[in-house]
């Protein structure tokens, strides 16, 4: 890793005596294509967020699979292949890589003193997490995960970007690993159920005796105890439920979102916030502890490779830069529309689609997102280097540096639009009709930070966060003198 | 408690003290961050250590040995016999309270370790290595988890608790006093909306009944709910079909067992982690406080740990007793849900808290008296070697009952399970007070540090090294 690396971009080490602001004023380029990057991922993922946020509900989802032809199908599966899974991962990327510029090891005895505010910031970051999805009702929160992952990752930050690399490769291999074993467990269940059905066939056809013999023997593997009685036992009925759940769980219900528009549309607050607390638990413990850490890991793992590799630092070509956004783009769409399309096979006969195939239709999204994460970020490596959409990148890295203030910002906004407690639009709108009000934040959020960046240092919720970290208030109009000074990764 | 004596701060000199205990009897160089050398350990958290360790054996042991719906045939069967009066002892006096001092002394252990280390330049920070070493923790939890198919492991929980703690280290024993009482408060809080939320059914089945004796036609609904308590009074059995195939599963093989843990661990890490952490970490920051304050370091005064005994013992066990013989040793969960709002279990935490420091006031004023000192030597040896003998525990315990052992599990009486934990101490004492004549820490000591820093650690005592 280059030294030249850590100059490009300011550590976020206000009280740092031992980092020369001089220094890295000189240093400092104009646009930072980490700041684009994350205003993609944030603006970017909305478009998958508002699916949750506005009722797109998964089953709806699932009639589009079921019946995948049409212009609404058309937008669903652009917005599959281009942003589901990618908008977080580079959201991870680049805080993986901002976590490397925070603690900026280089600096000696101040590592310490950078180490402790770290830890204290993603502490208070945990802090906002919950408030987000506590207060603002946002289920899909995922401050909660970055700061827990940035302190789990904290120990691996002085690896060097080859470890790095390889923990990352790790990190998806075993997100892989994940996605087959849910699989496998999907067969387990099958079979499971195939033995209770073949059981419970003989016990009606069979004199019962005579049957329970016989099937005690064959199906002793499979189900865990035979009683001795002419009907299933609790284990088995639990058993065949628990896959023709799975099946109905894969089945378009016209009936099925009626009941949580219901919910979503109550006007009590109190009452919103039981109906979603348990998805909120549940995002926050299972999904973190079954994907949610490899998931995050994986990114986080490749962004801190990444930026001590100096990608982010003009270490290759433009042509090299294009060349790499437009592999990993290919390779990226490739899986995705494989993953799309077995999807659809899945879900219209998941078991045959359990009989014929031994790798579930899921198995490469870890790389797919892997993949188009690396393509996007070279993608916005060429893209900034563009003097003349120069506008663009500015404003786009106002939104970047916004980050927080911006993501709660969609929560707050889309919670009040949305649910029933606000404006109560939730499931009204048609999918397209949701991309409108997505490019309606879009330009908000865009505008906003534009504005504010033109006299404040920091976004409000940054602004807050550093006073947070370092307990005591912290200067938030911008100095007249020096307008380039901070590029400040905000969410890094 | 008066409190008379002084505060730890960063300047002061401590000796050298880690999480689970480790001992080191000779100086190390200088050049990079490691163990930190010592002339004299504080022994009396090696000794309060070791009896906690000890003592959660007893808490343990009928997780390693027995079906849950043990409980429920001793509870609701004659009271006159061994098990009964064995089970009242160890809830009325023990239960939470060894755990309890072992989240205390982790807490504790955590300030002493970054106090211990020594910043170098250029070289890893004293932060990367207290998050490398509860990284490693959280593998060693995994592994007593999954490999060793201990199912209630806590060194998991307690890597990742341990990482919330790195910057509260410095705080005073006020606030963290009071951020363990906030943490306290929060799980109670959990705890009395589950209470309520459960009672609210019982309620609904009350009033159902109510309109029915008065001929009054019951709605849908009500039929629902009078059904759905019907359910649960009938749960409170245990399911015959549920134990039979746990204990059948328990005296498997090793691949049965392993497959049967594998979600059981997950769901029991993911539960916990997220909602019974308050548990854990509460006591985590008491024990900072308490270590802040020199409590465990022997530096209060006789009166104050005698103050503390009195208190704690006095008031706890009462509460104690109260909490086992009302609460736990209820039979009658309706009428239970009938007259009280709010549980027994809300005396949890206050009876373990006071339990614990009662405990360990005993243990500083044994130490003091020197009545048992070789005892005491022993005690600290196991303490030193805590890390080991929890790992230990898990060993001996499931090759004893599990299957692929030799087999015991539920086949022993509750109050015979306590033979065995007898007999586990005694091994332990033996074992560690040799081993520590020989070597400067366990062996799970020597090889967890070495994995922190990355460098085989010196490990025999005396002039030759394993280095």
């Amino acid at each position: 890793m280059g030294p030249t690396t850590f100059h490009q971009a300011t550590p976020d080490q206000p009280l740092n005596p031992m980092v020369s602001t001089e220094k890295n004023v000189n240093l400092l380029p104009r646009i930072q294509p980490l700041d684009v990057l994350r205003a993609v991922a944030l603006l970017g993922g909305l478009l998958v967020s508002i699916w949750l946020f506005g009722g797109f509900t998964n089953n709806k989802q699932l009639q589009l699979l079921h019946n995948p032809h049409g212009g609404n199908y058309v937008l669903y599966s652009m917005i599959v292949l281009l942003f589901q899974g990618k908008m977080l991962a580079l959201i991870s990327l680049v805080f993986g890589a901002g976590m490397v510029l925070y603690l900026n090891l280089e600096n000696g005895k101040s590592a310490q003193f950078a180490a402790d505010l770290f830890i204290k910031r993603q502490l208070w970051l945990l802090g906002f997490g919950l408030l987000n999805a506590l207060l603002f009702l946002w289920t899909d929160d995922v401050l909660f995960h970055l700061a827990i992952m940035g302190i789990l990752l904290f120990p691996f930050v002085r690896l060097s970007s080859r470890g790095l690399f390889i923990a990352s490769i790790v990190a998806t291999a075993i997100f892989c690993g994940k996605n087959y074993w849910k699989y496998a467990d999907d067969k387990k269940a099958y079979n499971k159920y195939l033995a209770v059905t073949a059981y419970e066939k003989k016990l009606t056809r069979d004199s019962t005796a005579r049957a329970q013999k016989t099937v005690q023997a064959k199906d002793r593997k499979n189900t865990a105890i035979v009683p001795k009685k002419d009907s299933l036992s609790k284990q088995q009925k639990a058993d065949k439920q628990a896959w023709e759940g799975t099946l109905k769980n894969m089945k378009y219900d016209p009936k099925k979102d009626d009941g949580e528009n219901k919910e979503m549309q109550t006007t009590s607050f109190g009452d919103l916030w039981s109906h979603l607390l348990p998805q909120t638990q549940n995002h926050e413990a299972q999904w973190t502890f079954k994907t949610g850490i490899w998931d995050i890991a994986s990114m986080m793992f490749l962004g801190m490779a990444l930026l001590k590799f100096g990608f982010f630092g003009n270490r290759f070509t433009r042509n090299q830069y294009l060349l790499f956004a437009l592999a990993g783009l290919a390779a990226g769409l490739l899986l995705g529309w494989f993953r799309l399309y077995y999807n659809q096979v899945t879900v219209v006969d998941y078991k045959k689609y359990l009989l014929r195939y031994w790798l579930p239709y899921n198995f490469f999204f870890p790389l797919e997102k892997l993949f188009m994460a690396i393509g996007y970020a070279s993608l916005v490596m060429v893209m900034t280097g563009l003097t003349r959409l120069a506008v663009i990148w500015k404003a786009l890295a106002s939104v970047g540096r916004l980050a927080l203030t911006n993501y709660l910002l969609q929560s707050i906004i889309c919670s009040l639009f949305f649910t029933g407690f606000g404006m109560g639009y939730f499931g009204k709108f048609p999918q397209y009709q949701l991309y409108f009000v997505v490019a309606e934040i879009w330009i908000v959020q865009i505008v906003f930070s534009v504005l504010w960046l033109r006299k404040f240092e920091y976004g409000p919720a940054e602004w807050l966060w550093r006073c947070l970290t370092c307990m005591k208030w912290m200067p938030i109009k911008k100095a007249a003198t020096d307008t380039n000074q901070t590029v400040i990764p905000s969410l890094s | 408690m008066n409190i008379t004596t002084t505060t730890y701060t960063e300047n002061d000199t401590l000796p050298a003290e880690e999480i689970l205990g480790a001992s080191e009897t000779t100086a190390t160089t200088k050049e990079t961050p490691r163990p930190v050398a010592k002339a004299e350990r504080i022994q009396t958290i090696d000794v309060v250590r070791g009896f906690a360790l000890l003592g959660i054996l007893l808490m343990n042991i009928p997780g390693f040995g027995i079906d849950n719906s043990v409980h429920y045939d001793v509870i609701y069967g004659r009271h006159n016999t061994a098990d009964y009066y064995t089970m009242a002892a160890i809830y009325s006096f023990f239960d939470g309270t060894m755990r309890g001092l072992f989240s205390m002394l982790f807490g504790a252990g955590m300030v002493l370790f970054t106090m211990n280390k020594k910043e170098v330049e250029g070289g890893a920070t004293v932060a990367e290595y207290y998050y490398r070493r509860l990284l490693w923790l959280v593998l060693f939890g995994l592994i007593n988890a999954y490999v060793l198919l201990w199912w209630g492991d806590i060194l998991f929980f307690y890597g990742f608790l341990g990482m919330l703690l790195y910057p509260f280290r410095k705080a005073a024993p006020k606030w963290l006093v009071l951020l363990g009482l906030a943490c306290f408060a929060i799980g109670h809080f959990k705890q009395q909306a589950g209470y309520v939320e459960f009672r609210e059914k019982r309620i609904e089945y009350v009033k159902a009944v109510a309109a029915e004796k008065a001929r009054v036609k019951l709605t849908e609904k009500q039929k629902a709910a009078k059904a759905e308590w019907e359910e649960i009074e009938k749960n409170q059995k245990p399911d015959a079909e549920r134990v039979n195939r746990n204990v059948s599963k328990m005296r498997s093989g090793y691949t049965t067992v392993f497959a049967y843990f594998v979600d059981r661990n997950a769901g029991f890490e993911t539960w916990l982690l997220y909602h019974g952490l308050w548990d854990m970490i509460s006591m985590m920051f008491i024990g900072m406080a308490l270590l802040r304050l020199g409590f465990f370091s022997n530096k209060l005064s006789t009166s104050t740990y005698g103050m503390a005994l009195l208190i704690g013992y006095g008031v706890g066990i009462p509460i104690g007793w109260i909490f086992f013989s009302k609460g736990v040793a209820n039979t009658n969960i309706g009428a239970y849900l009938d007259a009280y709002r709010v549980p027994h279990w809300a005396l949890y935490d206050i009876r373990r808290v006071l339990l614990a420091l009662g405990h360990a006031s005993l243990i500083m004023l044994i130490y003091r008296s020197k009545i048992v000192p070789w005892f005491m030597k022993v005690m600290a040896n196991v303490g030193q070697m805590a890390f080991t003998n929890y790992l230990v525990q898990s060993i001996i315990c499931t090759l004893i009952f599990h299957g692929y052992g030799l087999d015991y599990y539920n086949r022993l009486k509750f109050h015979q399970l306590y033979y065995i934990v007898g007999g586990v101490w005694v091994l332990q004492m033996i074992y560690s007070y040799i081993w520590l004549r020989y070597f400067r820490f366990g062996p799970f000591e020597w090889l967890w540090r070495s994995l922190t820093y990355w460098k085989f650690q010196p490990m025999r005592l005396k002039v030759r090294t394993v280095e």
